[in-house]
């Protein structure tokens, strides 16, 4: 009799046991996806379009120009510590319209109200360990958050930012920090600033309006700390500055770019780039600026250069087949330069991936020997286009 | 053996089917009420810790301001200009779809930083920022809800905050990754920072700002707390939900424990009917006993009959229970509604925890009661056991000590109740200690009752009446137990209607005196007990001046941070006639003269009862000026809530709170001004697409005590479930008694006692065992009532009710024991009358 008690009782419990099991509630996170609506405007329809050249006023035209779908302020440099170490830098703010103006909501209350996204990438190539660092900031360009203006000129992305340090839009301090690296530096420029392509007005494609608006300091004389796992160097160095801003200049058939930034040691600067488009063929929109040491221009068009890709490296990440050592030849400038990268691994690991990789350059120009160091930039190798430049 | 023995013990349950019927159904009913209170609990328990969860997501800690709102700059500050992170700005409240026909928590956060917090509402989701974030009156909802309103991404959608109706468009659709997910976001609206702002009128204020810190950074944690302005503070995320989950902790554990109290009225049925078939069965036992049958398998066949009473009491009370808890919950989510916070439970959560208590609580109740029946039957020697006589004699004998042993152990409940404890558990366990001793009592008073009753008996019936009351005392082994049943069960009706008799009372008459103003007005609050929205600005300025307006008293109700914890803060403005509205309880001389001009609060009685508050303490507020001492100088009675409020005046509060706002206006009407007319014309003010309550004095009251019976649905449902359980006891246990009886009868159909007479002795009998019962329940009722008024609902909730009994309970009470005894007498009598007496006569 008492054993049946038990065995009951054990049933019972066997029973309650399992229930608990059925029933019990699995304490998961609480997560989801969204399936977003259509957005409204996906195309250039109603922002203003990069349509030909037009007459710049500054400091104005150093802020923003909301109304252009995308603009952004991107630092490139080289430099040197004081013991001979060197080290690459990039810092971008991107500033996003996310709906045209004339869609744009207006008498909005709330401070957080905002149709403009703000991106920033900041990276330090530490070349002696052939390391790249790399970060990424998003941030609504609103409530105080990120935003940025042309007086007194400030770029911001909450506590990154570029902004003048005198009353004169420059010099300029760049000053970001990630957990593992950051920089503080000081840049100034040693040339005026440089209008590309017409004045300025630089096509990408034959309609109008795939084109943008191109302005670049190409030599800024460069000095202040970077910092990596808490050690700080001393640096000094130059690094290139551009503001560009379109609304779509990037033709459909356009896959990616290639773009360089050189300084010479014999003070001519180079500015060039490629479009490729679908298959790997160039496109015929390939462009250029070649500054003399006089801060006289000449611009490249199609036909100008010649780029041969001399070797490659797979990223371990994208799968992206980077080019990593290029000869570019300028006949009409003779100018023929070996391009290499200062070590292959400096993709940006960020939501768009993309290189921008600190290069290293020799070669002749008018017969004489010349080197010199400057910036490569390379999209849609890895995932596809990349968002960030044109 | 064994078998033949369980042979013999099925055909004796399979003979008495009611007898067998009406014990499953007690144990079934009693099991059931456990079953579905802690059902409808733990379901509303899940839905808010499944909602709390859904906005908290991964935080860990969380800034709050002084009041609901925190100056959006300190985002700011904490992630640029100090750079913590993760750290994500929150904008909450409430929102109702007319369309949906329910409230749905309306979550305003920056997608960019929503990714470490909760992942749904991030740009990660796959949230697009161009129609999310950077159009006004966009929001997500989830996939099935606009599924069943037949919505798609790019629709609009109405929505009602605060009166006010506005129109968003749905910018896309949460999916949810699984069903715990789904349930979570059920009720969310995912919406822009910047639209949530707008919406509910929070322009340049957050309600929140999520952190995630490492349980260990202690010196992040100090670090943000330097840095954070005076009137915001640090503290854990899940410490606003535990003080949430708390408000409702008492009202539960009420609930639970009157659940308990028809369990235990269940366990007095169930020991009915196991004494009743081991008495009974005494002639039998004996001689099994006689031919060699062991005690122990005597013990066992008893406990065997009761585990099967159980199992399937317990199985049928499972079932019965989930299905009332399916009607429980609605009700129990009502009452956290009206009281309480903004509840969605849309389904029954079904705890395997609970169900396993209700197989434990069925199981073990049934063998519990069936033990001392079990013992008697094995105990007994062979030989008396087949003398029935020896047994009722020998009931006779014992009924003056059990009569002691229920005094003492009723002393002993009564001397728990005298420890100053505010232990709810404590007070029900002494509660069950005067039932139980109450019950020891009755055979000895069922003796003296039937003394008294005979001559009456006599008169009314003659012999047969005489008869009838004889022998309920003759059979007391049987009667006893029936009457002590009966008792409890319906003592339990008593003293809980007399509990909500008294609290409405005492309601009725707090409101008579608070509500002193002649004309309310209030925005829609999504809780009824709470302000949990403001008045338009323009709307309270134009109805100040409104013509038949004489005097206009605002109200603000904020939720402030103490050193007590989170709490309502009431600020007042006073009138002539504000000290008639409060009446309190203990107070400072002179309290009403300070209170205008000096940092002075009183507090409510339940706030002063939770809180440990006493008069002369003081409080330690955090206002927009930091935290701030205020005095306490006065405790008044409020029934209003039983969280309970600071209350301070508006003037105070104005120098130590940067708000403008108000929660509500009552109006007092010039001289001549009818209110109705009054109300009238404020109500041909209100400017379109504004909802705002506009109530008279009367209006208000009746309002207000419709929620009050509203909140008490669920006891009342528990009460009736306890008439029920009484019914269902007297029925059983006085029909079982009569069954049994039908040889004694069919002797008296013999010696040529008619059907008609017949009739009368049976329902004579059992009438007179359910008047005493009646009567019996009434002091047991009155003695429940009194521990339910003075002490549970004091030591739950703080308040100090008016005791106050109807005559219509105590009448309902005995009616309900009479009519149920004699509807008992129906079936045996008619089937006695049937029957051939001849064939009765023979041994079964």
């Amino acid at each position: 009799m008492r054993t049946r008690l038990i065995i009951i009782t054990l049933v019972v419990a066997a029973i309650a046991l399992a229930l608990w099991y059925v029933l019990g509630d699995d304490p998961a996170e609480i997560g989801g996806t969204v399936s977003p609506a259509e957005a409204l405007s996906g195309d250039a329809e109603g922002f203003l379009r990069a349509d030909g050249p037009k007459e710049f006023s500054f400091p104005e035209d150093h802020g923003p120009h909301p109304g252009y779908r995308t603009e952004w302020w991107y630092y490139t440099g080289n430099l040197t510590g004081e013991d001979g170490r060197r080290f690459g830098y990039q810092f971008t703010i991107f500033r996003n319209q996310l709906t045209p103006p004339d869609t744009a909501e207006v008498d909005r209350s709330s401070n957080w109200a905002t149709n403009q996204l703000f991106l920033a990438h900041l990276a330090v190539a530490d070349v002696e360990n052939d390391l790249h660092y790399g970060a990424e900031r998003f941030s609504r360009g609103a409530a105080e958050l990120a935003g940025a203006q042309a007086e007194p000129f400030r770029i911001w992305l909450e506590d990154w930012s570029t902004e003048a340090v005198g009353e004169d839009t420059t010099p300029m301090r760049i000053r970001a920090e990630d957990d593992a690296f950051g920089l503080d530096l000081t840049v100034d420029p040693v040339k005026p600033k440089v209008f590309h392509g017409d004045r300025g007005y630089d096509p990408k494609g034959p309609d109008a309006g795939n084109a943008s608006y191109y302005i670049s300091f190409t030599r800024m004389e460069t000095s202040g700390e970077i910092t990596i796992d808490g050690e700080t160097f001393n640096v000094s160095g130059e690094s290139w500055m551009d503001h560009e801003w379109s609304t779509s200049a990037l033709t459909e058939e356009q896959v990616g770019w290639d773009w360089f930034s050189v300084q010479l040691d014999n003070g001519y600067d180079l500015m060039y780039y490629e479009l490729r488009e679908e298959g790997g063929s160039r496109s015929p929109y390939t462009s250029g600026t070649v500054v003399d040491p006089n801060s006289n221009t000449v611009s490249l068009h199609e036909g100008d250069g010649e780029l041969e890709v001399l070797e490659r490296w797979t990223s371990p990440r994208s799968g992206g087949e980077y080019p990593i050592r290029w000869r570019l030849r300028i006949p009409g400038e003779e100018l023929d330069l070996t391009i290499e990268s200062l070590f292959p691994d400096q993709e940006m690991n960020v939501s768009v991936r993309y290189y921008e990789g600190a290069i290293e350059v020799g070669g002749t120009h008018r017969g004489e020997e010349v080197s010199g160091r400057g910036y490569v930039e390379m999209t849609g190798y890895g995932d596809g286009l990349g968002q960030p430049r044109f | 053996m064994t078998r033949s023995l369980w042979r013999s013990s099925m055909r004796y349950l399979w003979s008495h089917p009611w007898l067998f019927g009406l014990s499953i159904v007690g144990v079934a009913v009693g099991v059931a009420m456990v079953v579905s209170i802690d059902l409808a609990n733990y379901s509303a328990q899940e839905a808010f810790e499944l909602s709390a969860e859904t906005v908290t997501g991964r935080a860990t800690h969380q800034v709050r301001g002084a009041g609901e709102e925190l100056d959006e700059d300190v985002y700011r500050l904490l992630r640029v200009e100090e750079r913590i992170r993760p750290v994500a700005p929150v904008v909450e409240g409430h929102a109702t779809i007319p369309e949906a026909g329910r409230t749905f928590q309306l979550l305003g956060v920056d997608p960019i930083a929503e990714g470490p917090f909760r992942s749904y509402a991030s740009q990660d989701a796959g949230i697009e920022l161009e129609s999310f974030m950077a159009q006004r009156n966009t929001a997500l909802i989830a996939e099935p809800v606009a599924a069943a309103l037949g919505k798609d991404p790019g629709d609009e959608l109405q929505i009602r905050i605060g009166g006010r109706e506005h129109t968003l468009r749905i910018a896309g659709l949460l999916a949810a990754e699984n069903e715990r997910s789904e349930r979570a976001l059920e009720s969310v609206l995912v919406m822009d920072v910047s639209t949530a702002q707008e919406l509910l009128g929070m322009e340049g204020r957050l309600s929140r700002i999520d952190l995630i810190l490492d349980s260990g950074d202690d010196e992040k944690r100090s670090r943000i707390e330097s840095i954070l302005p005076e009137s915001a503070a640090l503290e854990r995320s899940e410490a606003r939900t535990e003080t949430v989950e708390q408000m409702t902790r008492a009202f539960e554990l009420n609930l639970q424990a009157l659940s308990l109290l028809a369990l235990v009225v269940g366990m007095f049925l169930i020991y009915n009917t196991m004494t009743f078939s081991v008495v009974q069965r005494r002639p039998l036992i004996g001689r099994l006993r006689a031919l060699g049958v062991t005690r122990r398998e005597i013990w066992g066949l008893i406990l065997g009959e009761a585990l099967l009473i159980g199992v399937l009491g317990t199985a049928v009370g499972l079932a019965l229970g989930i299905l009332l808890a399916q009607g429980l919950v609605v009700l129990v989510t009502q009452t956290i509604n009206d009281l309480y916070y903004v509840l969605t439970v849309r389904q029954l959560s079904v705890d395997a925890w609970t169900l396993a208590k209700g197989v434990l609580l069925g199981l073990g109740a049934t063998l519990a009661a069936t033990l001392w029946p079990a013992r008697e039957a094995t105990n007994a020697p062979a030989s008396t056991v087949l003398q029935r006589s020896a047994t009722e004699s020998s009931a006779r004998k014992a009924a003056p000590r059990l009569a002691i042993s229920g005094a003492l152990l009723g002393g002993v409940g009564g001397g728990l109740l005298l420890i100053p404890s505010q232990s709810i558990a404590l007070s029900y366990s002494a509660l069950f200690l005067l039932i139980l001793g109450f019950a020891l009592l009755i055979p000895f008073v069922v003796i003296l009752l039937a003394g008294g009753f005979r001559p009456v008996m006599d008169r009314l019936f003659g012999l047969i009446g005489r008869m009838a009351t004889r022998g309920v005392v003759t059979t007391l082994s049987r009667t006893s137990v029936a009457i002590a049943a009966l008792v409890v069960a319906v003592a339990a009706t008593v003293g809980v209607g007399v509990m909500i008799d008294s609290f409405r009372n005492t309601v009725e008459v707090w409101l008579e005196g608070q509500l002193q103003a002649d004309v309310y007005v209030q925005p829609p609050s999504l809780v009824f007990r709470q302000a949990d929205a403001t008045l338009d600005g323009d709307v309270v300025a134009t109805f100040r001046s409104a013509e038949g307006v004489r005097d206009a008293h605002t109200v603000r109700s904020v939720s402030v941070r103490t050193d007590r914890g989170q709490s309502e803060l009431v600020a007042i403005e006073t009138g002539p006639r504000t000290e008639g509205a409060y009446r309190l309880k203990e107070g400072r001389l002179g309290v009403w003269d300070r209170f205008e001009q000096e940092p002075i609060v009183m507090v409510s009685e339940p706030y002063a009862f939770r809180n440990d508050v006493a008069v002369g303490d003081t409080l330690q507020i955090q206002t927009d000026r930091g935290q701030r001492p205020f005095p306490v100088e006065a405790i008044y009675y409020d029934y209003a809530s039983d969280v309970g409020a600071i209350t301070i005046h508006r003037s105070v509060y104005n120098r130590y709170f940067d708000d403008e706002a108000i929660s509500g206006l009552a109006l007092y009407t010039a001289e001549g001004q009818s209110v109705d007319s009054l109300v009238e014309s404020l109500r041909g003010m209100v400017p379109e697409g504004q909802e705002v309550f506009i109530r008279s004095n009367i209006a208000l009251r009746e309002a207000s005590l419709e929620v009050f019976d509203r909140t008490f649905t669920v006891t009342v449902v528990l009460r009736l479930l306890a008439v029920l359980v009484a019914f269902v006891g007297v029925l059983s246990a006085l029909m079982a008694l009569q069954l049994e009886r039908s040889r004694e009868l069919a002797v008296l159909r013999a010696n040529g006692m008619t059907p008609s007479q017949l009739w009368k002795y049976v329902t004579s009998q059992t009438g007179v065992m359910g008047l005493m019962a009646g009567l019996l329940a009434i002091p047991l009722g009155m003695i429940l009532a009194t521990v339910l008024v003075y002490v549970i609902n004091r030591r739950s909730f703080g308040w100090t009710l008016q005791f106050d009994v109807s005559p219509e309970i105590l009448l309902q009470a005995v009616a309900l024991a009479l009519v149920a005894a004699l509807l008992a007498g129906l079936y045996p009598s008619y089937k006695m009358a049937q029957a051939n007496p001849a064939d009765a006569l023979r041994e079964e």
